[in-house]
């Protein structure tokens, strides 16, 4: 059976991969899992594997091509293999079946407290409800009601702030307080429950009343009924539950707008109206494309105009040589941090005269493992208990929604120096590992990326990267944050130095540390703090052990 | 192989408007159709001919009103086929003229009838008893709807009409029962009762129009119980038989009591349901849903990636309006142009005396789904133009957000509401608050003003109706 290999998907935003060297040709006989194709992509060097086994049938692609996700790599002939079921599914995304088929009998609601058993109270659960166009939760200012009050039907209930104003939510319904499901200073969200209210009389005579009512009207037929009469009687013209959208909170937009936003790939309820009432203008959405349009080029400098370089034939002999893929990628990523974060780098010195001591020591146990004990492997484990001990340098910052993202992982990047470019392999899960299994992963890590075999989800995930210079030389120098992280470790050059210790200088090992943060998040304050825990777990281990 | 890049299968509303703008938009199209001209049942069997004869009820009915005024005239006599000519001649006329552009435009019009071999081809059973094998790089499926009947009461009988036979007019019966009080049932009956009639009405539920607002609906019933013989609600034919002279019927109410009468003609109109049988979709990866209608995205298009569907067939609410625009839709999409079905509000109209029209929300749909509204109402009581008509038997009701104040539903119920309710559904589209609405002067007198006064009425400040708004 003829099957189609097709490109898997490459990870987050890439869209797109050269394709360096194609590992088989017609008639190769493959097997599952074996490479047929070595791509390149904006991250890293991949080989990709044949999800099938059979004989190579026809190739769809050659070395230079540039390759999608999903497009036909080659063709397999998989004859008395299992099939594999290659169907992609069509785009889905707006082709959920309309809510055509709200086929519910009307009246089941009703029907359902009809069937309660007299006498019994009510339970009414408060829902917060819609605040207005776009906003979706809100801060609960005060509460106005505890348990155990009674409540009349419109009595403010609450006081909330939206972005836009503070309101009072009035009760739906009048009764008995018996639980407050928010608190003051928490956030609600639209739909959220807020209250238990135990319906008062008043209300449940209501009930009674529609219950009465409903004892006059005829059962509804079930639609199995309906349907063999063939009287449907959603044929009515009164049956209007296929009225369009506009109860979903759409966006106050004139239909030629919306056509400007649907051309223009915009989602018009997240543009942001500037009429009466939020009404959305087609400027508006045009300044939504270019502030959307702004935010990606800002890679290149935000806002600043490039410089026409010189002709420098002039002043002598020049060669030309692309950028490969990963220099375009370093030089936007950075360029993009060095433009966003505001940065100041922190200088610190530990003293590891004993900590290499103890390396040098440990080192052999590690190497029979596979790996190699070094600075940078103490470190990641360092960093991760340093993380933990200030959460703040572990977080990113979300600047459209002014928010602070936690995490609660403990990855650690560290910057690789290899042939083709600067590649940064992430160390996952550091807090859950020891220091031989650190130390042997890093190793393979560095040397996967040396060798362009490491995969994208080893390029992905971390909260802080470690950059060791110390091997070159070097006193100091001022890394950039690897955004959207917010700090970085800059380690250089080890050296022996005078240090006055009981009242006499002695040789100490002393490490130089960098430390660059984003002080959008972090004040000057808890880098040096921060530095300087670092500094002292390296000093003293036991730091580490008492705090874990 | 005769190959086409567009096939439309369905020449009413939606079906020629997708096959002509596709054209317009440089696709070479097939149209096949089971009648000789486009028209579909809007044109041939439903919209058109309804008006014309509802043209000449409101005619009737205004000359039986002039008496109040002071003129008198004759009793009509009506003259049944030349009445019906008229009424054909009309459908000839525009059939004709939708045939004509679509042979403008140079459209491949094939009469026959389309069933699907695969996702890519069909084949036509022609009016002229030929087969033709058609290839095609997209298809717009516009094969509309059918009469629901109620098998228990499909009896043989040319004294049961329904509404394609009740507009070919085979008599003015002495009497007419219509079952079920929907808009097809109200539409027609009112027609016979213009006409000489003694019309009675049996619902199901418990009131005409349902789903429709009740102050709305209000007027006509009163109006229906003053002029039709009877109106029974919450009741349901249980038997009909063909006797001497009529059709006698057994009518269950609500308290299970059967009543058994004989009426000289009886009109089914429950109401219209998608088929889609015949079609050859099992050929193609078309969905279709549990209720018959076929699935379709917001490009209309369906899960064949090539087979669009639009109008009736491809669901609610069932109306030529929404078919047309749809059929746009699929015909844009197919030009590579990025389209989408979005309206925020499809008016309907019920072209009764007086009429009903609404769009976007209803008051009946804000307080189900519990969206918070505020009513801004104007009684046409108050307005000139009503009184001038001699019509205070309306009112102009605007459901508005509160906060923002924009317009999310209009109800219109009096005479020329179909007219009128273009404004409102403009309104909603374009985002309108009731200030916009208050501020926009409206000529005077007209009964477009009951707009701006229900706007006003909002806050509090309508000129021709003292309500202050209260705190």
């Amino acid at each position: 059976m003829a099957k189609e290999l097709k490109l898997p998907e490459l990870g987050e935003n890439i869209e797109s991969a050269d394709v360096l060297n194609v590992l088989v040709k017609v008639g190769d006989k493959i097997e599952t899992d074996q490479s047929v194709i070595e791509i390149e992509t904006d991250k890293a060097t991949i080989e990709v594997p044949s999800n099938f086994t059979g004989i190579i049938t026809g190739l769809k692609i050659k070395p230079g091509d540039k390759v999608k996700p999903g497009q036909t790599i080659l063709t397999v002939d998989e004859s008395g293999k299992r099939a594999e079921n290659t169907k992609e599914s069509v785009a889905q995304e707006e082709k959920i079946p309309e809510t055509k088929e709200k086929a519910q009998p009307k009246g089941k609601q009703e029907k359902t407290t009809a069937d309660k058993p007299a006498g019994e109270k009510k339970i009414i659960e408060m829902k917060l409800p819609e605040l207005g166009e776009n906003i979706e939760a809100a801060d609960i200012l005060s509460v106005l009601v505890k348990k155990g009050d009674n409540v009349e039907k419109d009595q403010s209930i609450l006081e909330i702030e939206t972005d836009k104003a503070t309101i009072e939510v009035p009760a739906t319904v009048g009764g008995k307080v018996i639980e407050v499901l928010i608190k003051e200073g928490s956030k609600a969200k639209v739909g959220q429950p807020i209250l238990k209210i135990e319906s008062s009389e008043s209300i449940y005579q209501k009930d009674k009343k529609t219950e009465s009512v409903k004892e006059v009207t005829k059962p509804e037929p079930t639609e199995e009924e309906v349907r063999q009469k063939g009287e449907v009687k959603s044929f009515l013209p009164g049956e209007i539950d296929n009225q369009p959208p506009i109860t979903r909170g759409a966006a106050p937009a004139a239909p030629s707008v919306r056509k400007l936003a649907r051309e223009l790939g915009v989602n018009i309820n997240k543009v942001t109206g500037s009429g009466p009432a939020g009404r959305i203008s087609m400027d508006d959405v045009k300044a939504y494309v270019k502030k959307l349009n702004l935010e990606s080029v800002s890679v290149s400098g935000v806002g600043i105009k490039q410089e026409a370089l010189p002709d420098f034939s002039k002043f002598g002999s020049i060669t030309h040589e692309p950028m490969n893929k990963i220099r375009i990628v370093t030089a936007e990523h950075l360029g993009y941090a060095w433009t966003t974060i505001p940065h100041v780098t922190q200088f610190d010195k530990a003293d590891i005269t004993l900590l290499e001591q103890a390396r040098k020591a440990y080192n052999p146990k590690v190497e029979k493992a596979g790996g190699k004990l070094t600075v940078t492997s103490i470190l990641i484990k360092v960093i991760a208990a340093g993380l933990k001990a200030f959460p703040k340098f572990n977080s990113s910052i979300d600047m459209e929604k002014k928010e602070i993202i936690y995490k609660k992982y403990y990855n650690v990047g560290i910057a690789v120096d290899t042939d083709h470019g600067l590649i940064v392999p992430v160390v996952k899960n550091v807090d859950k590992k020891n220091l031989t299994e650190l130390s042997v992963e890093m190793g393979q890590l560095a040397e996967k990326a040396r060798a362009r075999k490491i995969g994208l989800d080893e390029l992905q995930g971390a909260c802080f990267t470690i950059t060791n210079l110390g091997g070159i030389g070097g006193t100091s120098f001022t890394p950039i944050v690897n955004s959207p992280e917010v700090a970085i470790l800059g380690v250089s050059r080890g050296s022996f130095e005078q240090v006055y210790i009981d009242k006499t200088f002695k040789p100490r090992l002393m490490l130089p540390l960098s430390l660059s943060y984003d002080h959008r998040i972090i004040d000057g304050a808890d880098a040096a703090r921060f530095l300087r825990w670092v500094s002292e777990a390296l000093e003293q281990p036991m730091k580490i052990l008492l705090e874990e | 192989m005769n190959k086409t890049q567009v096939v439309v299968i369905g020449g009413g509303p939606g079906g020629y408007a997708a096959a002509y703008l596709a054209s317009d938009l440089s696709k070479q199209v097939t149209l096949v159709n089971l009648d000789k001209n486009p028209g579909g049942v809007c044109l041939y069997k439903g919209c058109i001919p309804s008006k014309a004869l509802l043209h000449v009820a409101k005619l009737l009915n205004e000359t039986e009103d002039a008496k109040k005024w002071g003129i008198e005239f004759a009793k009509p006599k009506i003259d049944l086929d030349k009445l019906r000519n008229w009424k054909n001649g009309i459908v000839d006329k525009l059939t004709g003229g939708v045939g004509l552009v679509g042979k403008q435009r140079k459209i491949n019009f094939i009469q026959g009838k389309a069933s699907f071999t695969s996702s890519s081809k069909l084949t036509i059973e022609k009016k002229d008893g030929e087969t033709e094998e058609l290839e095609f790089e997209k298809a717009i499926i516009a094969t509309g709807s059918q009469i629901a009947t109620i098998p228990s009461l499909d009896i043989k009988s040319k004294r049961v009409l329904n509404s394609t036979t009740a507009l070919d007019l085979p008599a003015i019966p002495k009497s007419l029962l219509v079952i079920g009080g929907g808009y097809i049932g109200l539409e027609l009956g009112s027609v016979y009762q213009a006409l000489g009639s003694k019309v009675s009405v049996v619902e199901m539920t418990s009131g005409l129009l349902p789903g429709a607002d009740r102050d709305l609906v209000n007027f006509l019933a009163k109006k229906i119980k003053e002029k039709y013989d009877k109106v029974m609600l919450n009741s349901k034919v249980t038997e009909m038989k063909e006797v001497k002279n009529g059709v006698s019927v057994k009518i269950e109410d609500k308290e299970r009591k059967v009543t058994e009468e004989v009426y000289d003609y009886v009109l089914m109109s429950i109401g219209r349901k998608p088929d889609t049988s015949g079609l050859g979709l099992d050929k193609t990866s078309v969905k279709v849903n549990q209720r018959g209608w076929i699935v379709v995205n917001k490009q209309m298009q369906t899960d064949d990636p090539n087979i669009f569907a639009i109008g009736d067939i491809a669901g609610e609410p069932m109306l030529a309006h929404k078919a047309s625009h749809e059929g746009r839709v699929a015909a844009e999409v197919i030009a590579g142009h990025k389209s989408a079905f979005d309206p925020l509000a499809i008016p309907a109209v019920v072209f009764t005396d007086p009429e009903i029209a609404w769009a976007g929300i209803t008051e009946n749909q804000a307080k189900e789904k519990g969206i918070n509204y505020e009513v801004a109402k104007f009684p046409w009581a108050a307005s000139g133009r009503a009184l001038t008509l001699d019509r205070n038997d309306g009112v102009t009701k605007l459901i508005v957000d509160p906060e923002s104040q924009r317009l999310l539903g209009i109800g219109i119920c009096g005479p020329g509401a179909g007219e009128l309710i273009a404004e409102g559904v403009l309104a909603i589209e374009m985002g309108a608050n009731l200030t916009d609405l208050k501020l926009t002067i409206h000529p005077h007198p007209t009964l477009s003003e009951t707009i701006m006064e229900a706007s006003e009425a909002f806050f509090g400040q309508s000129t021709h109706m003292y309500k202050p708004k209260r705190k």
